[in-house]
């Protein structure tokens, strides 16, 4: 039997996977020295062992004192409130190789020990092995690294939970420096939604950085061209929703046309018109698109003329007597003159027969082709098709800028997107890379040859269940099956009650930072892989930075502390300083409440940046 | 901008732009902000200050308006 001193109590009481044993009268003592290191007894969270036969059986303590005595126990003055109860979690063979399960029980009367931080690196570590990656160490025992099975990670997706300020972000960074080292994983492959702008800077060495108004060189311009959404995104981006199903159909149709002839003018390997579908990604002129179903909604004609009504439109005239035929491109509208229909005059106007009932639609998207905030979408750059669908580069290039370059990360900086289709843009940035991985499965460059790493930060803003969003069916389908195709997803919210449940159950491996909402931490607790209720009621008092680390990519839950990255590698999420608790001579702070303001201050640069859509102003210097 | 590193305790390194009145200040942080229509001679002062954390307290913190970049 193993040493004596670190000898608990003995087992009276299993059910199930509970066990609740009685503590010795030796071990009251409450401190216990093994190899002349002290350990606490009855920690809640710390680990057990059960000596049976050749094997070990390993438990996590939740439950101490009175209350953990099984209910049905008689009053007994002998044992009182001695009481523990454990959860068990695993097993071990003499030689020392952890397992998950139990392939038997401890029965009444079995020993119970703790576990010295001996056994618990052998339990834990195993750091020689390049596919466990280091995080962290042990939150008790600064000896031991936390180390997470890389394969598990990636494929059976993960979870990042923790209230703000809870220390997630940089988490998740240390996570994503981990794994973006460049010798160990030579084509490690993450891309990251950043809803915030908040890692751009943390990840800089590491990662191309794709933004909407980007600083160049630094960052690069981020382009999400239309014509890669299906016709879903498509209508839900440019139109909203459709009154009935033929106006809609009368959209497809003339998608469908666009696309046809655009494919026929500009042959791509892989599809012919026949198998065309209005979904396949070929480049077509949505302005031109625009222009002409404008034409046929608010048209009118001279009705007298001779010839086709669509050859007679009515066009008001400008000062210069020039027809206003409006520009597509720019996304002007054409001017129409009213309907006239007098009697003694002979020039007739009318509206156009059976003129499309579009209008509310093609006003907004309208609107949306001049505004500049839409141009990622719908003037992607070298992605703008032209009139008759030619483009400078094609699909190919936009995802090797974003999953093929020569660095493992991208971060996609969603920032400027416009909130009003930020759902359905993130549904179609993971769409595409679910599509182009799913159907490249095969290929060296497919997701089952080099897998993808998706990181969604605040993903309760888009995955939510209210929204009837397009970007949850996509979760919902990577999580469901990018397994097979090795498409992970790693989900980072503050907020997970708010994640649909079924994105949030498929998530193998948990992090849980300091989580004190009690329908947040119910939300996780019924959705972890371990049955560890001890555990996850420790999730209100966790420090930051601390996490609880569960699920398949680590042997055992264990509570880590992350170890975060360099200094000069943090996300940019700190919370602003109201009043720095260091002297002013030493803040590294120019602002806060302590500091008086400056006189007469420019409230114009500060409009200037609303204007702009960017918090850069002008008179910045920018390194040449 | 170019700049010239200092030692402090919270300045990392300082540069000034001559022709917009730009003083740029990087923090031992890594975090850079740029001080606008600062004089010269604040500048001057500033890198040669004993005390680089203090002068920029007294003399430039709350006294110029500023953006971070």
């Amino acid at each position: 039997m193993a040493s004596k001193e670190t000898y608990l109590g003995d087992v009276q009481d299993v059910n199930g996977t509970t066990v609740s044993i009685t503590l010795s009268k030796s071990s009251l003592t409450g401190f216990v020295y093994i190899d002349g290191q002290g350990y606490r007894v009855g920690q809640i969270g710390s680990f057990i062992r059960i000596p049976i036969g050749y094997n070990d059986l390993f438990g996590i303590v939740s439950q101490v004192g009175a209350s953990a005595k099984p209910e049905n126990q008689v009053e007994s003055e002998a044992t009182g409130n001695r009481w523990m109860k454990i959860q068990l979690i695993g097993e071990s063979q003499r030689n020392g190789v952890f397992q998950r399960g139990l392939s038997q029980y401890p029965t009444i009367g079995d020993e119970v020990h703790l576990v010295s931080e001996k056994e618990l690196k052998s339990i834990y570590g195993q750091p020689d092995k390049p596919y466990f990656v280091k995080v962290g160490h042990i939150s008790n025992a600064d000896s031991i690294p936390a180390l997470i099975d890389v394969n598990k990670l990636v494929t059976r997706h993960s979870a990042v939970v923790g209230t703000t300020g809870s220390g997630k972000s940089t988490t998740v960074a240390s996570i994503i420096n981990a794994l973006s080292d460049n010798n160990r994983y030579p084509s490690s492959r993450i891309i990251m939604l950043d809803l915030h702008g908040e890692y751009g800077h943390a990840l800089k060495d590491k990662a191309n950085l794709y933004k909407i108004n980007a600083d160049v060189p630094k960052e690069k311009e981020m382009h999400i061209p239309f014509w890669a959404l299906n016709f879903d995104e498509l209508c839900e981006i440019c139109f909203g929703e459709f009154n009935n199903e033929k106006d809609k159909n009368i959209v497809l149709e003339r998608v469908q046309k666009y696309k046809n002839s655009s494919l026929a003018k500009y042959p791509k390997n892989g599809s012919s018109v026949d198998t065309l579908s209005v979904d396949t990604p070929i480049p077509f002129s949505i302005h031109n698109l625009w222009h002409e179903l404008y034409l046929e909604t608010f048209g009118t004609y001279y009705s007298k003329q001779a010839g086709r009504p669509i050859d007679n439109l009515a066009y008001e005239l400008d000062t210069n007597g020039k027809e206003l035929k409006g520009n597509p491109n720019e996304g002007i509208t054409p001017i129409f003159k009213n309907v006239k229909n007098e009697k003694d005059d002979d020039e007739k106007i009318n509206y156009l027969p059976g003129a499309l009932n579009l209008g509310k639609h093609l006003l907004l998207l309208g609107s949306k082709l001049r505004i500049p905030r839409y141009n990622f979408i719908f003037r992607p750059g070298e992605w703008s098709p032209k009139g008759d669908g030619e483009v400078i580069r094609d699909l190919d290039s936009l995802l090797k800028d974003w999953i093929g370059s020569d660095k493992p990360a991208t971060v996609l900086d969603l920032s400027g997107v416009p909130p009003d289709i930020l759902q359905t843009t993130i549904g179609a940035v993971l769409r595409i890379l679910y599509e182009a991985l799913f159907w490249a499965r095969n290929l060296s460059q497919g997701g089952r040859h080099r897998p993808l790493l998706i990181v969604m930060e605040e993903a309760h803003l888009y995955l939510n269940d209210d929204f009837k969003g397009m970007a949850s069916k996509v979760v919902q389908r990577i999580v469901k099956e990018g397994r097979k195709y090795g498409i992970g997803a790693m989900i980072v919210s503050q907020r997970p009650s708010e994640i649909n449940p079924t994105i949030l159950s498929q998530c193998g491996t948990f992090f849980a930072l300091r989580l004190t909402n009690a329908t947040d931490r119910n939300h996780i607790t019924s959705a972890l892989p371990d049955n560890l209720d001890g555990l996850t009621s420790m999730m209100p008092i966790l420090r930051t930075g601390e996490a609880i680390i569960l699920g398949e990519a680590v042997k055992l839950p264990m509570r880590t502390f992350i170890e975060p990255p360099p200094k000069n590698a943090r996300p940019d999420s700190q919370d602003p300083v109201v009043y720095d608790e260091v002297p002013l001579d030493e803040s590294q702070n120019p602002g806060g409440w302590g500091i008086p303001m400056e006189t007469n201050p420019n409230y114009e640069e500060l409009i200037e940046t609303w204007r702009a859509q960017s918090p850069k102003i002008n008179k910045i210097i920018e390194d040449k | 901008m170019q700049r010239t590193s200092v030692s402090s305790s919270n300045v990392a390194s300082v540069g000034y732009d001559p022709d917009s009145s730009t003083l740029e200040i990087e923090f031992n942080n890594g975090a850079v902000y740029q001080y606008f229509d600062v004089n010269e001679n604040v500048y001057d002062e500033l890198i040669k200050a004993s005390s680089v954390g203090g002068y920029l307290a007294t003399n430039i913190k709350g006294k110029y308006r500023f953006s971070r970049v």
